[in-house]
């Protein structure tokens, strides 16, 4: 790592990681963020644009982007939060990676992973066809396992990563079902096409059943919550960029861009507001419940998340607004609160327990300010943010009935209660705790983020108008959105004053609630779904040994394992269709007798071989059955086939016997001495009568249908003379059918290539 | 070995290797290809092999060249696929084109189809002495 003499280090500041000059894949990674980000915001204040070519025609699919309301909100998070994480992780990282022992250029695959990453989601949020956004889906979902699985060495960030990946990808393949249910009735893949043609019937409703539990899976929802929480053994820039602000908002960034498919079904909407509502509730329990800071900020995005589901579900003119606004709001504060978390563990070198941390506003002025602000904007209070975002939220609850009201307004105060639990756990109080001085580069990104929440607290319209866009684009109509102070005593004032008034409760009360809480957080550990994917995962590797134990025991049980239930399917699928005229015995003439002849001397053969024992008599039972059918092939009138037949029988009984003279003689009489168990015996007969008996049906009724006179046959043997041959089996084979004829014996001499492989590791060198 | 299999077998070379250019050279107008022409040349070589141990048919043609008569085959083979190609006409097709009477060696038609044949025919005496070759030198027990 070259390291310059800067002033810096003449002014005795900084540590050793700081002295060093910052790799160059980090800053390469800062600049592209940066370029990103400026590329769209300025595509997005000239107007938007577009991209529209054809990708696979012959399927219709295209790959179509376009920045207009969704797109840019999405992007801006997506390459903003980028740029603050790869400020921060320029001086997280090498500490990090000192920390856990690995060597410094691992940073490289960090960096370009995070940027694939960023690059998809910008794909993801622009994309407008429904297979380009699967594909950026499942590629976001695979940086994420990567991502996750930073430290290959750790069995938990392994298992972790599994966890993500498998819930992630496997909901997926329901977003690619979705999309292809409605190409089957609609016959197109693009989006905006789909949005105008859509009419709310049985298709569209599953569709969009599909899409949802795809979107609830990524955005790690109820049932699917249980990954993020395990997802925190990622490095923080990862668990900041991930899964607070990007990839846990790709999940709703796909129920915003499909709204026009998922809105006309009602069942679908309620069921996004169910689990939103829920999601939120869960949520805020289980971050109380624990004591570690990341997972506490884990479980405060499932909820939080769940704010903006349900903000989707109850839709109406002001629900994807306010979602989109709510989305906008969650990224900046969420990933300034990871930062802050990281940051509070590398200042107490590894301190992450809340009980044991406290009192760091002391020695930490300006991050206790900074988690401040961004706390106090998740928790809506004004002057931030979040106060508006709170208010676009109290007003569509409010468009929604009473009910849903009231739930609105007790998951906010338990918003507000395990947020300022998390903040005052960190700053406040007593605590013995001793923080070390941080540099500037962990801080200063987090302070970043902290301004955009204040001055958006003072002037939201530029964040108005990009939510409102981000509505309209959903909705396929103008959606405004008056967000405002308004000093008076109308609803949405009364239901955040009584936010506060609740969640102060709450905070008082929370100590006290400590053991109900943990025992509904225990009841959700014992009987969750987090138990129903390791059971799932642990019984599929049980079958899946199961299975190959079955496969590798010994040489007849793999070979009956797959004789048995082929000719099983083969004698059913005999019986049931219909057989009348199917098997017919033809007469038999004087000039058959010789092919009879043939044929009963290869079966008497194949027959004997059933009584031998030892393995020299077997090999000469079986080329005796092989020439057996070469003399029927020439009987038949096929000549070239039974000259190679003949040809390659000699060859393999010559090889067979001279193998067999390899073996250690007393290997081949201990074999051939060797009892059976009866039932094996019996199981053996059983499968090679079954298979037998299906061959014989599948001949007899080929033999017995009339041969199609197709064309093929008469105009080869017509042109035979065209081709200057007079045999036409040879012009097949090297003239019209030349390019077959190339392609087998290539894989003969790839088969050779095996064998010398295989063959040449007993060798003595 | 006994004597009688290693005389028949040293009789027997060179009349099967004979029997096994006729076939090919013949293969297109009579029975036969050359397919079964490189089978048949194999042939003798294994009957060699078993007749005389493994050593005396390393002499007669080592599993390396016989490594390499395969890749010389299947580049034969590739040529006469390819080399239309580079005319502007489309794969393996075959000159001379129907209807045109091709050159002749005797009562021998040179045409491209019996090229490919050879090199089909070295490809598979290649790959069968090689295989026996390897079989022959191996050590009993190696293949696991």
């Amino acid at each position: 790592m070259p390291s310059t003499i800067s002033i810096r280090t003449s002014l005795g500041l900084a540590r050793q990681s700081e002295r060093a000059v910052p790799p160059v894949e980090a800053v390469l990674a800062l600049v592209m963020a940066v370029l990103a980000f400026a590329a769209v915001l300025i595509g997005w204040l000239a107007g938007g644009g577009s991209v529209d070519v054809p990708w696979a025609p012959t399927l219709g699919i295209r790959l179509a982007f376009a920045l207009d309301g969704i797109g840019a909100l999405y992007a801006l998070v997506a390459s903003g939060v980028g740029v603050v994480v790869f400020a921060y992780s320029i001086r997280y990282l090498p500490r990090h990676l000192v920390h856990m022992e690995r060597p410094l250029r691992d940073g490289r695959s960090f960096y370009a992973l995070l940027v694939l990453f960023m690059l998809s989601m910008i794909g993801l949020a622009t994309a407008q066809d429904l297979v380009l956004i699967f594909v950026c889906f499942d590629l976001t979902a695979v940086c994420s396992y990567f991502l996750i699985g930073f430290e290959r060495s750790e069995a938990e960030a392994r298992w972790a990563a599994l966890m993500a990946l498998v819930v992630t990808g496997a909901t997926a393949v329901l977003l690619l079902l979705g999309a292809v249910l409605l190409y089957a009735r609609y016959g197109t893949f693009s989006v905006p096409q789909l949005a105008s043609r859509v009419e709310p019937d049985a298709t569209l409703a599953v569709a969009g059943a599909l899409f949802a539990v795809a979107a609830l899976a990524k955005s790690a929802q109820v049932p699917f919550h249980f990954w993020l929480r395990r997802a925190m053994v990622a490095p923080t820039p990862i668990s900041a960029y991930l899964h607070s602000a990007a990839m846990v908002a790709a999940g709703v960034l796909v129920l915003g861009r499909l709204y026009p498919l998922l809105a006309p079904t009602g069942a679908v909407r309620d069921g996004l507001v169910l689990a939103g509502l829920a999601s939120a509730l869960v949520g805020g329990v289980l971050s109380l419940s624990e004591d570690r800071l990341k997972p506490i900020l884990a479980y405060s995005t499932v909820s939080q998340y769940g704010y903006v589901v349900a903000l989707y579900g109850l839709g109406g003119a002001s629900g994807a607004t306010a979602a989109a606004f709510y989305v906008l709001m969650h990224a900046a504060a969420k990933s300034a609160l990871f930062l802050t978390a990281g940051a509070v563990t590398e200042a107490t070198g590894g301190e992450d327990s809340l009980r044991r941390l406290g009192g760091l506003w002391r020695s930490m002025p300006v991050l206790a300010g900074v988690s401040f602000v961004a706390v106090a904007s998740i928790g809506a209070l004004p002057l931030t943010l979040g106060f508006f975002a709170d208010e676009l939220f109290f007003k569509a609850a409010l468009a929604s009935g009473p009910l849903v009201t009231l739930a609105a307004l007790a998951v906010a105060a338990l918003t507000f209660t395990y947020m300022f639990r998390f903040w005052s756990g960190v700053f406040l109080g007593e605590g013995p705790s001793v923080a070390s001085p941080l540099a500037p580069g962990l801080v200063l990104p987090q302070v970043l983020l902290a301004v955009v929440l204040i001055v958006g607290g003072a002037i939201v319209a530029p964040f108005e108008q990009l939510a409102e866009a981000a509505g309209a684009a959903s909705l396929g109509v103008p959606a405004p959105a008056e967000a405002a102070y308004h000093l008076d005593l109308r609803t949405t004032n009364l239901l955040a004053v009584g936010t506060f008034a609740l969640g102060g409760l709450g905070l008082w009360a929370e100590p006290r609630l400590r053991p109900l809480i943990a025992g509904l957080a225990g009841v959700g550990a014992r009987a969750g779904p987090e138990r129903l994917y390791r059971a799932g995962l642990i019984g599929l590797n049980r079958l899946s040994d199961r299975v190959h134990e079955i496969e590798v025991r010994d040489l007849r049980t793999r070979v009956a394992t797959v004789l048995g239930p082929g000719a099983v399917l083969v004698l059913v699928g005999a019986l049931v269709t219909p057989s009348a005229g199917r098997y017919r015995i033809g007469p038999i003439s004087l000039e058959d007798v010789g092919l009879l002849a043939a044929l009963g001397a290869t079966a008497g053969a194949a027959l004997a071989m059933t009584r031998l024992k030892r393995h020299l008599p077997m090999a000469v039972g079986l080329s005796a059955v092989g020439f057996g059918l070469a003399a029927v092939f020439a009987l038949l009138g096929a000549p070239d086939v039974a000259l190679v037949a003949v040809l390659v029988e000699l060859t393999l009984s010559l090889l067979f016997v001279a193998t067999l003279g390899r073996l250690p003689a007393e290997v081949l009489s201990r074999e051939a001495r060797l009892e059976l168990p009866r039932g094996r015996r019996l199981r053996d007969v059983l499968v090679a009568l079954a298979a037998g008996l299906s061959a014989f049906f599948v001949v007899w009724s080929f033999t017995s249908s009339p041969r199609p006179r197709g064309p093929v046959a008469p105009e080869l043997v017509a042109r035979t003379e065209a081709a200057h041959a007079k045999n036409v089996v040879t012009a097949i084979l090297a003239d019209f059918r030349a390019l077959d004829t190339l392609g087998e014996v290539t894989v003969l001499v790839v088969a050779l290539v095996g064998v010398a492989t295989l063959l040449g590791r007993g060798r003595a060198t | 070995m006994s004597l009688l299999t290693q005389v028949v077998a040293r009789l027997l070379l060179a009349p099967l290797l004979v029997l096994a250019v006729g076939i090919l050279v013949k293969g297109y107008t009579d029975v036969g290809d050359g397919f079964a022409a490189g089978v048949l040349a194999a042939l003798g070589v294994i009957m060699y092999a078993v007749a005389f141990g493994a050593a005396a048919a390393e002499r007669l043609l080592s599993v390396g060249r016989a490594y390499r008569l395969a890749l010389a085959g299947l580049a034969v083979a590739l040529a006469v696929a390819i080399a239309p190609m580079l005319g502007g006409e489309a794969v393996l097709t075959h000159s001379p084109p129907p209807g045109e009477t091709p050159a002749k060696l005797g009562t021998l038609e040179l045409i491209t189809a019996v090229a490919f044949d050879v090199g089909i025919c070295l490809l598979v005496l290649g790959t069968l002495a090689a295989a026996a070759g390897l079989f022959a030198r191996s050590e009993p027990g190696a293949v696991r």
